[in-house]
């Protein structure tokens, strides 16, 4: 047993260092109440929002790209050289780009709450900055990966994505400093379908078709089904562009609606197929979240259909804000739930492997911290959706509250599971979660 | 004889399974597929292309424990079986 220890030790040499993953999810976790603190403090102005500083605006941003994005990177930078077995090329780089983004994300969602465009600029300039060098590694391991063509195709795609995002988001900031690049319609839809179903979307797709099988013992999906998954997706983003560059918007709009729509919709059927067939069916309450995630990235590719066509459903005030709240909160709730299984698993991956090996990622989770966030959570959703479509302030407010109640538990969880795993994962005492 | 990577055959030192060439997850889920179908006392050589970290918390549950012997170069193989 000693020889395995001494194997486990030399292995994790190879790693980054835990606190590496760990700093971006404990910085998303910060990232998370102040989105649900900055939605109350907004309140009034959530249902009828339709794009503009202020707390609405800063709220989406501290989600979008304080825990979305935040996460990703803090997931990647450290899965993605185990599963393409790259080497680390350097545990500095991605500690500086954690500093350069966690205050970049910081003034930019200020200068948002403040309406300040000039701070904007800034943190917008910094934010850029660390999507460009995490683009930068993602690419290099992309390069390097053999054997994994699906991963692959699904990150290059990611990527053009995380493109187009920058230049729609640097085109919105330079309209708030008065000299637009593009006209702020075009700029807004390219920067919700490359931002959110382009960039983050492709990489759920993409992380998910290694994740959802190895958690549930399953067998990798097919490749024909999940190319042309991810080819319909590449259809819809090509649509969405040419809507941007007003190009028959009223006709391309809603089939790239559908494509979108059906890309999900394959990609989902693939998922439920490796659930059913895998060896392990129980994967508790982060998979609800998973499966409540799909289906409300369906209903918010929905919502976007009857907003493109601009039938009746357009003429509901408060659509555009009903849409944009399905498709983040969809992001969101997906990838807390993928989170709640990472995180642990990330810990014992790095814990100091006892006698009989690693700590179980079972004996790295705080449970009651979870379920605390899973309810709050799943109540502060369809609070905040309820509240959109019948303009309740006060049921905003009740949400936000839920919310971040939530996030402080989801934050527990996440400092526990790094306790846990500094403390060589000992036994928890009984009561010892909260 | 050429073998489908992941298909295992039996030697004098016991069940072994090439998982060379396997997009992950699949040499991860082969495995534990194969531990939870084993019957006692089994011993399961892994020919490997990289150091499989997610692994070993699986082992950890089933009560399995690795160990690192020596294989070709650029290749981790390993020595699983259950108990001390």
């Amino acid at each position: 047993m000693a020889q395995t220890t001494a194997f486990l030790g030399g292995a994790k040499s190879r790693l980054l260092p835990a606190s590496v993953p760990f700093r971006f999810f404990a910085a998303a976790a910060a990232f998370h109440l102040i989105g649900w603190l900055a939605l109350g403090a907004g309140a009034a102005q959530v249902a009828s929002f339709r794009g503009g500083l202020g707390w609405p605006l800063a709220a989406l941003h501290a989600v979008t790209l304080g825990v979305l994005v935040m996460t990703a990177i803090g997931a990647s930078v450290q899965l993605l050289p185990v599963a393409t077995r790259q080497p680390v090329l350097s545990q500095r780089l991605p500690a500086g780009l954690w500093w350069l983004y966690s205050a970049a994300v910081a003034v930019l969602v200020a200068a948002m709450a403040a309406g300040q465009p000039m701070p904007l600029a800034v943190g917008a300039a910094g934010c850029g900055l660390a999507l460009i060098g995490w683009a930068v590694l993602l690419a290099r391991n992309l390069l390097g990966a053999r054997g994994m063509p699906v991963v692959v195709a699904h990150g290059w795609a990611a990527l053009l994505g995380l493109g187009l995002l920058l230049a729609s988001g640097a085109s919105l900031v330079l309209m708030y400093l008065g000299a637009p690049a593009w006209s702020r319609s075009s700029a807004i839809v390219l920067h919700l379908a490359f931002g959110a179903y382009g960039f983050m979307g492709l990489l759920v797709l993409g992380f998910s078709y290694i994740l959802v099988p190895m958690f549930a013992l399953a067998d990798s999906p097919p490749h024909r089904p999940v190319i042309a998954s991810l080819a319909l997706a590449l259809a819809a983003l090509g649509l969405a562009a040419m809507a941007a560059a007003d190009m028959a918007a009223a006709v391309v709009l809603p089939a790239a609606a559908i494509a979108g729509a059906g890309a999900l919709a394959l990609h989902v059927r693939l998922m439920r197929q490796a659930l059913r067939s895998g060896l392990r069916r129980q994967l508790g309450r982060p998979f609800v979240l998973v499966h409540v995630g799909w289906a409300g990235l369906g209903a918010s590719l929905v919502a976007g259909l009857a907003l493109a066509l601009q039938g009746p459903a357009a003429a509901f005030e408060r659509a555009p804000a009903l849409f944009g709240a399905l498709l983040v909160l969809s992001l969101l709730t997906f990838l807390l739930g993928m989170m709640a299984r990472i995180v642990p698993f990330l810990a014992s991956m790095h814990a100091p492997a006892g006698r009989r090996g690693p700590p179980l990622p079972s004996t790295l989770t705080a449970e009651r911290p979870l379920a605390l966030f899973f309810h709050c959570h799943l109540v502060a959703v369809a609070a905040l959706l309820t509240a959109v479509w019948f303009d309740s302030a006060w049921l905003v407010r009740a949400a936000a509250l839920a919310g971040s109640v939530g996030a402080l538990a989801f934050g527990v969880f996440v400092g526990s599971a790094w306790r846990r795993m500094r403390a060589g994962a000992k036994p928890p005492r009984v009561g010892a979660d909260l | 004889m050429s073998r489908a990577p992941g298909t295992p055959w039996p030697d004098a030192d016991g069940l072994h399974v090439d998982v060379r060439g396997l997009p992950p997850p699949e040499p991860f889920v082969t495995i534990v597929r194969l531990i939870e179908a084993a019957a006692p006392g089994t011993v399961l050589i892994v020919h490997h292309d990289r150091e499989p970290y997610p692994l070993y918390s699986e082992l950890a549950e089933r009560g399995w424990h690795a160990e690192r012997i020596e294989g070709e170069p650029d290749e981790v193989r390993l020595r699983l079986r259950a108990g001390d």
